[in-house]
């Protein structure tokens, strides 16, 4: 699954990654140049996720490079900082630049960075959380710096993302949709297992397999 | 309890007399003193005395035969005696009616008595004898019988006996063999259990031959189960071969027959990758399975092999990745989403930043998809593309990146023909300038991950390179029209001409873009400007960069610069009262303007002015002559420049007391004039600031010009009548330091700042 993460420079998105896969706080972060990419496997219930994660550069003479990414994304993690109303107010640039440019289902999380400094929070979560409600789009709050609610937001993402496919919104056999099933071995585990996309992807049997979830518990 | 008399009678009949008789003869025997022998004597004597007594005497015999049949009967009379202790004393009497019989012959009746006792005795012994005899004859009889079965029974065992001696003889050989040949057995178990060890260690299973030999056995764990142990066996046995005994034909065989399955076992391997490769070509998947890489791992011992499967993988990867290249170009996503990007082709940036784009993430994709084949994962996970790579040139990174190279360099061809086709239809040079650094972030982010020698690495370069050639081609081009502009001699302004502006419009355009793209880290370095590595790094930085933009401000300003000097003198001569120093200067400035807010130009900007520095001089020069000759002190000035010498100032016609003290009236006049304040050709300059400070050049020279006046007024010698009255009648009357407060201009400052530069 093919990930991008925007949002303002500064609101913490490598530190955000890096301790998602790193599972540490990176000190003394520099501005990313351009775009960066790092990987990790996730599970989600029995399924092993492989996320591709593309970081980009919030500075604005980044934007032209950076915009090319979007293209075939599954998921975006828009990051603001909570200590920061300027990052708030932009995000519906972000967001109606992801819309535009990455894929049509693209499942999008809103992370407010930087929980650990309630003392200086501009953002409040309630004025957060409503945004998000009001662009339909998932909404959580972490802090890259104690690693608290890191994972949750990916997991989140992939879950939708997954939730999608079943659904028949999302087809991960096509190129471009930002999802691939690795490998062919999991894939026949899949066409047999409740979660079966290969069904899906068998035919265009929209609403005909009943799938569900194993449970909101398994995940996030 | 007691049994019946008539079982009692019965039983009597087959007992033995005997134990009566023994009784009796141990009664006979003893000596009679006990009360119980003298009462059965008593009784005795009762039965065997004289007649007269018969009656008791056939009693007598009668209980004698009853007692005699049955000594219990004795017994319970003994227990009678105990029991009924009072029948003694009765007895007792009886005894002495007993001894009170007299005998006709002493002893006779006694005599007579034993012999009746001792003739039933014996009747009675005969009898019981010759029942005895009777039974014993009988049991004689049974016994030989028992004997003649016996004797038989005996012959038969003695048969039977030699028999067993003669089959124990035979026997014995038996035992013996049997036990040789347990021994043997014993042996030839061990033997095979050591055989069975060997071929178990030294043979392949059936199964195991299977496994390796069968298309019908995945290549699997089993599989690799089986391939370990054929590799062990032979290692073993190279071994054993190499010891003292030297090779062995079974040695030789099993090593022969294990290569064999070995090498079997390496071709099913390579079959099994090649068709996979050919599989992963189809769907691009990114996920390596772990027997997929295990028999990579596998095959490194096989080179060649190995070398033909990864070309056959390079090969699929190479036209999947060019055709999934092709798709997203002419046809976009699933369902047309995203878009295609040639699309946006006539946005030139969006297209070319949208291929390079999908093409860095094509690479990720790949690095990752080998890494998992090749099990490299250094640094699990979380390896940053951006970050610089070391490029350890272990043998995994080296099949990766020619792997790499092989996948990734079917696309250069169709990027590298758009790319140039669409930096070729560039008409603006900004744009242009643009892609040049796109092309050269990617270049830089692509050598940082494949390494610079990457085809693509090479063909970014290479079209970078091709860019700039654009790029500089365009403003040089750009440049080169500046000087064929001619000036509009109608204009009568003295700002920076339309081309001009044009130009500088570009130019900042350019710096802006350049500034943003080496930016990388000079905005980094900026805000973060705290420790002295970073400052250094940060000074650096910035030569480098001014280093990279000094052909572009060479080719963008220099013929801006040239063109506003020649075509400037060109109007001049055709249009004299035109200002020309003002524009140049005006037109210079306005260049630096466009220079100022880049760093990185700072020399450019140094050289414009120095030029402007030369011009300001000149402008100094004139606007001195202009403003002398306003004040009127121009005409006593030049009247006293040429004196002869010695001769007195005053003596000269024209600075005369009188006109001099016309001159002074006029300055005065001046003093509180309007132009003092605002020159009229001054305010022409673009540029305030270089107004006034010509404006006070000028005027600080003026009141030099004013103190030497004074003084050469005041000097006896030039005989000037009533000089101090002479100076004292007009402003600023001979005081030099009120000039300078007329003028507001501070007066040490400027003594000594323009000290030097005044020349009379
Ligand atoms: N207190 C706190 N600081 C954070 C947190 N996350 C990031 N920071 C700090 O925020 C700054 C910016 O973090 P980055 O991750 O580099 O920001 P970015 O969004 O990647 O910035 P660009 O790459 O320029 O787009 C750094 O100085 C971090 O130390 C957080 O959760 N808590
Ligand atoms: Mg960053």
């Amino acid at each position: 699954m093919k990930y991008i993460i925007i949002g303002e420079a500064g609101t913490g998105k490598s530190c955000l990654l890096h301790q998602f896969t790193h599972n540490a706080f990176k000190e003394h972060s520099q501005h990313t140049i351009g775009v960066e990419f790092s990987s990790r496997t996730v599970k989600l219930g029995e399924k092993r996720i492989k996320l591709q994660l593309w970081d980009t550069a919030g500075q604005e003479r980044f934007r032209s490079v950076t915009r090319s990414y979007y293209r075939g994304a599954a998921g975006a993690i828009l990051v603001y900082d909570i200590t920061s109303r300027a990052s708030f107010l932009n995000l519906s640039r972000w967001l109606a630049d992801a819309r535009a440019l990455g894929s049509p289902q693209l499942v999008t999380v809103l992370v407010g960075n930087k929980s650990d400094r309630e003392d200086d929070r501009e953002v409040e979560w309630a004025e957060a959380s409503r945004w998000a409600a009001e662009n339909d789009v998932h909404f959580l709050e972490a802090s890259s710096l104690t690693g608290d609610n890191v994972e949750a937001p990916f997991l989140l993402c992939a879950r939708s993302i997954l939730l999608a496919i079943e659904s028949g919104a999302l087809d991960p056999e096509k190129a471009g949709s930002g999802v691939s099933y690795g490998d062919r071995a999991l894939r026949r585990v899949n066409s047999s297992s409740r979660l079966s996309f290969g069904s899906l992807s068998g035919g265009r049997r929209k609403g005909a397999v009943k799938l569900h979830l194993p449970g909101g518990s398994k995940c996030c | 309890m007691l049994p019946s008399p008539i079982s009692r009678v019965n039983s009597s009949a087959s007992q033995q007399p005997n134990p009566l008789s023994i009784r009796l003869y141990k009664v006979l025997a003893a000596n009679f003193d006990d009360d119980a022998t003298k009462a059965a004597v008593q009784t005795l004597a009762e039965l065997y005395g004289p007649p007269g007594h018969g009656a008791s005497k056939a009693k007598g015999k009668q209980v004698q035969r009853d007692s005699g049949g049955d000594h219990e009967e004795l017994d319970e009379e003994d227990g009678d005696d105990k029991a009924n202790g009072t029948v003694g004393t009765t007895r007792d009497g009886d005894k002495t009616a007993v001894s009170s019989v007299i005998e006709t012959i002493p002893g006779e009746i006694a005599a007579k008595a034993r012999r009746g006792l001792r003739r039933d005795v014996e009747n009675k012994l005969a009898e019981s004898s010759r029942r005895f005899l009777a039974a014993f004859s009988e049991v004689d009889k049974q016994l030989d019988t028992l004997q003649e079965h016996v004797g038989a029974m005996r012959t038969r065992c003695d048969e039977a006996q030699s028999q067993l001696r003669e089959t124990n003889d035979s026997c014995r050989s038996l035992l013996d063999r049997a036990g040789s040949l347990r021994e043997q057995r014993q042996e030839v178990s061990t033997r095979q259990s050591i055989v069975t060890a060997f071929l178990e260690r030294f043979t392949l299973t059936s199964e195991e031959i299977e496994a390796i030999v069968s298309r019908e056995v995945p290549v699997n764990k089993r599989f690799f189960k089986a391939m370990d142990k054929a590799e062990r066996i032979r290692d073993d046995c190279r071994v054993l071969m190499a010891g003292e005994d030297g090779p062995t034909k079974a040695g030789v065989d099993i090593i022969t027959k294990t290569s064999g399955y070995l090498e079997q076992a390496y071709e099913k391997i390579f079959r099994w990758c090649s068709f996979e490769f050919r599989q992963m070509g189809r769907d691009s998947s990114v996920d390596v399975h772990p027997s997929l890489r295990e028999a990579v791992r596998r095959l490194r011992q096989r080179s060649e092999l190995l070398t033909e499967a990864l070309t056959t993988l390079g090969q699929t990867r190479q036209s999947t990745l060019l055709s999934s290249f092709t798709t997203a170009l002419t046809r976009g996503g699933p369902s047309g989403l995203p878009r295609p990007i040639e699309l946006h082709a006539h946005d030139p940036l969006r297209y070319i930043g949208d291929m390079l784009a999908w093409v860095h993430q094509a690479i990720a994709a790949e690095r990752e998809f080998l890494e998992g084949l090749f099990g490299v994962r250094a640094e699990e996970d979380g390896r940053m593309v951006g970050a610089v790579r070391q490029f350890t040139q272990s043998e995994e990174e080296e099949w990766m990146s020619e792997l790499m190279d092989v996948a990734v360099g079917g696309l250069c061809t169709p990027l590298k023909t758009r790319v140039q086709q669409t930096i070729r239809s560039q008409e603006s040079s900004i744009t242009s300038y643009k892609i040049t650094n796109l092309l050269q972030f990617y270049m830089l982010t692509m050598q940082r991950t494949i390494g610079e020698k990457a085809a693509l690495s090479r063909v970014l370069q290479d079209t970078t390179d091709f860019a700039y050639s654009v790029f500089y081609e365009a403003i040089g081009v750009q440049g080169r029209s500046l000087s064929a502009v001619t000036l509009d001699t109608d204009d009568t302004s003295l700002t920076p001409p339309l081309v001009i502006l044009d130009h500088a419009q570009v130019l900042r355009e350019i710096l802006l873009v350049y500034e943003s793209s080496l930016g990388d880290d000079i905005a980094f370095y900026n805000k973060n400007r705290t420790t002295e590595r970073n400052q250094e790094q940060d000074a650096r930085r910035r030569e480098a960069a001014a280093e990279g933009c000094h052909s572009i401000l060479d080719k963008m300003v220099d013929p801006a610069v040239e063109m506003c000097i020649v075509a400037s003198e060109t109007k001049q001569r055709l249009v004299p009262n035109w200002d020309r120093e003002v524009f140049v200067v005006n037109v210079m400035t306005y260049l630096q303007s466009v220079l100022e807010p880049f760093a990185f130009t700072a020399e450019k900007q140094g050289f414009i002015q120095s030029l402007v520095e030369g011009r300001m001089m000149q402008l100094i020069e004139d606007h001195y002559t202009n403003v002398i000759a306003d004040t009127g002190l121009g005409e006593i000035v030049e009247a006293w420049k040429s004196r002869k010498a010695n001769e007195p100032l005053s003596h000269l016609p024209a600075a005369s007391g009188t006109r001099l003290q016309a001159a002074l009236h006029s300055f005065s006049l001046w003093l509180t004039g309007n132009t003092i304040d605002h020159p009229p050709r001054l305010a022409q300059l673009l540029v305030q600031s270089l107004a006034t400070r010509v404006h006070r050049a000028a005027l600080a020279r003026l009141v030099h010009t004013y103190r030497w006046i004074c003084d050469e007024v005041r000097k006896p010698e030039n005989k000037y009548e009533a000089a101090s009255t002479l100076l004292g009648s007009e402003r600023p009357f001979g005081q030099v330091h009120l000039l300078w407060q007329i003028f507001g201009i501070d007066e040490e400052s400027q003594e000594s700042k323009e000290q030097e530069k005044l020349t009379f």
